[in-house]
């Protein structure tokens, strides 16, 4: 009996492996799956609106980075990724011409477009694993100053939507100067605050390792 | 396939003939282990042990082999590691017996919850009960008490008897899948099979637990399985969660499909359940026709991308909302191109307008280039569209919808330029036979 503690070692490892394996290898591994799936949504949406909206792999690495800052726990931050991939997908439902016209929307137009949040979150209720992500996609532009208590990962979208849009079309600079005058009223301060931290850090990474590999070549 | 024949047995008795030949083996085989139990000390423990053993399978999911087999009531059981556990520390008639009183008293109650027939429960206690003793017929003259718990052989013991419980459960429950479903035997074991290594590896050191502790402590000693029992839990929960997520994203886009360009009747799910069955027929493996369903669930996803003002434009189109039209194909692969567990049927997508003398579109590919996935699919779509189950707006005014032969001989018409010869004929054959089917129901 004595000469087979193996066994008894060999037992406790895998019950401790299959413990891990079912409370952190495969929940990963679902969310990628789902990640995966929910990609082809925002891919859909990106080709209906021709490059202009539904992008979404950036914005949700950056979306959970800066969840991360915040302190956000990660079953959250998986749910806001799946938002992000999400948040657009009511567009499907706003007519074509009004999506790609090439020229100013009207107030009624606009009005009409801003529809898109509340659809994507009726279509994301229909999908039985996705009832949770469902109030993120239908408040993904929310105000603060209108509704300070929208879920705070709706408020990360929100403002994080605006800075990468502002950031594209200009530069960083003025991207993060909108989000600091419109903190407290447009935005979230926290969130505001995270983002632009994050932001900064990153640049600051990136310098970092230009001046390594500009180090190396020389 | 020949046309039935009318003597050979509806699957309604199939399914009887082989409940029972399963009951009366089990019920011999109960009668043969039972005697030797009464008079034994073991009585106490029995009971504690099915207690326990129950609560756990009640307690656990049922781990279906898929989601519509456990809605008919067709289970692979979780206990399985107790049982075994069992069978090597009191001998493997106690391992019967629990097995068959666990799977009886939590399929009364499963069919009680779940308003499933009771005839199910008749047939997975005798799965069980044939799967454990099958177990039996190996570790008969085993005996823990003699060489240890902490030993190699029953390590190996154990290993081995989870292999065979394993194995024989799975080939029954396929077995029976095969007959309630009208499916072949092959098909349902290629299925099961492929998780079978990993349901082996997950239950071993739980099994090896259990016997540890019912060696030392007896019935009681289960209690301190329950928390990797729990993680066990978790396990399959997640896998089969893995599994429901693909479909549901499978679904979900269907019904973006459906919403963006609205079919009537069921088009899709027509074209789908058609397009299988003639993928079957072509000899197709089986994972292969379950993806050609699903590629033609999807294959007019590129169309969610397109201008609906074209889409259901009513009058005919101008040259260049053809050439807007005719990027639907390769829009929909488009839209599936980072998404890895559909990369499968991405091409079949790409390519559904394709026809084998080089005339279609987007690649005007020829023959052979085109994979028969695509051309089962070209098939099937045009066939539906021609009989009117398509979009509205390509019902026109100087198309009206064909009959079922008129359909089918615009099909042989086009094979070889249009179709492909082989799909279209074995359609046709799958036509017909749907055909012949429902004229035999709605005589009756």
């Amino acid at each position: 009996m004595q000469g087979a503690w193996w066994a008894l070692g060999i037992t406790v490892a895998s019950l401790a492996a299959l413990a891990y394996y079912a409370f952190v290898v495969l929940p990963a591994r679902i969310h990628r799956w789902r990640c995966d799936g929910l990609r082809a949504f925002a891919r859909l949406i990106e080709l209906r609106t021709q490059g202009r909206y539904g992008k979404a792999e950036p914005m949700a690495e950056l979306a959970s980075a800066v969840a991360q800052r915040l302190g956000v726990p990660l079953h959250e931050r998986r749910r806001m990724e799946l938002a992000v991939y999400l948040r657009d997908i009511g567009m499907v439902a706003i007519p074509y011409h009004l999506l790609n016209k090439p020229t100013p929307l009207t107030p009624a137009e606009r009005d009409l477009m801003g529809r898109h949040a509340e659809i994507g979150a009726s279509i994301t209720e229909q999908i039985p694993g996705l009832w949770q992500v469902a109030p993120i996609v239908r408040l993904h532009h929310v105000v603060y100053s209108e509704q300070p208590d929208a879920p705070l990962a709706a408020h990360l979208l929100s403002a994080l939507e605006d800075w990468i849009r502002i950031a594209e079309s200009a530069d960083a600079d003025t991207a993060a100067s909108v989000l600091k005058q419109g903190a407290g009223a447009r935005y979230h301060p926290v969130v505001v605050q995270a983002i632009l931290s994050e932001v900064q850090q990153r640049a600051l990474d990136g310098v970092k390792s230009l001046t390594r590999s500009a180090a190396l070549w020389l | 396939m020949p046309p039935r024949d009318e003597h050979t047995m509806s699957w309604q008795e199939r399914i009887k003939y082989w409940t029972i030949t399963l009951a009366v083996l089990a019920v011999g085989l109960l009668a043969l282990t039972g005697t030797p139990l009464i008079h034994e000390r073991w009585l106490p423990d029995l009971l504690g042990v099915v207690l326990l053993a129950t609560a756990a399978e009640l307690l656990l999911i049922r781990y279906p082999l898929r989601p519509e087999y456990s809605d008919r009531g067709i289970w692979l059981s979780i206990s399985t590691p107790i049982v075994i556990a069992v069978v090597l520390v009191y001998g493997w008639q106690f391992g019967v017996w629990l097995d068959a009183l666990t799977s009886f008293v939590a399929g009364v109650v499963t069919a009680y919850l779940r308003n499933v027939r009771l005839q199910w429960v008749a047939v997975n206690t005798a799965h069980s009960v044939l799967s454990a003793s099958a177990v039996g017929l190996v570790a008969a003259p085993f005996n823990v008490s003699q060489v240890g718990v902490l030993s190699a052989a029953t390590l190996s013991a154990l290993v081995l008897g989870l292999l065979i419980y394993m194995l024989v459960n799975t080939v029954l429950v396929s077995a029976t899948v095969a007959l309630a479903e009208g499916v072949r035997l092959r098909w349902v074991l290629a299925q099961t099979a492929l998780s079978l290594p990993r349901d082996i590896l997950l239950m071993t050191p739980i099994s090896f637990l259990a016997m540890a502790s019912l060696n030392a402590y007896g019935a009681i000693g289960l209690l301190g399985v329950l928390a990797p029992y729990l993680a066990l839990r978790q396990a399959f929960i997640l896998a089969l969660r893995q599994q429901e997520l693909y479909h549901q994203t499978i679904r979900s886009l269907g019904f973006l499909v459906q919403r963006a360009h609205p079919y009537t009747g069921g088009h899709l799910q027509r074209v789908s359940m058609w397009a299988r069955r003639v993928a079957e027929r072509l000899g197709l493996p089986p994972d292969r026709c379950e993806l050609v369903y699903e590629a033609a669930l999807l294959h007019d996803l590129g169309k969610t991308v397109l201008d609906e003002r074209i889409l259901n434009k009513p009058a005919r189109l101008t040259a260049e909302e053809w050439e807007e039209i005719k990027k639907h194909p390769q829009l929909g692969a488009e839209i599936l191109r980072d998404t890895p567990f559909l990369a499968p049927i991405i091409p079949w997508i790409a390519m559904h307008h394709e026809r084998p003398d080089g005339g279609g579109y987007p690649f005007g590919l020829r023959g052979e280039q085109i994979p028969v996935e695509a051309r089962v699919i070209a098939v099937v779509d045009a066939f539906d569209a021609m009989i009117g189950g398509e979009a509205p707006n390509q019902r026109r005014p100087h198309r009206r919808p064909l009959s079922l032969d008129e359909a089918l001989s615009e099909l042989a018409r086009g094979a070889g330029t249009q179709f492909d010869a082989q799909v279209v004929r074995v359609f046709t054959e799958v036509v017909q036979e749907w055909r012949k089917q429902r004229e035999l129901k709605v005589g009756t």
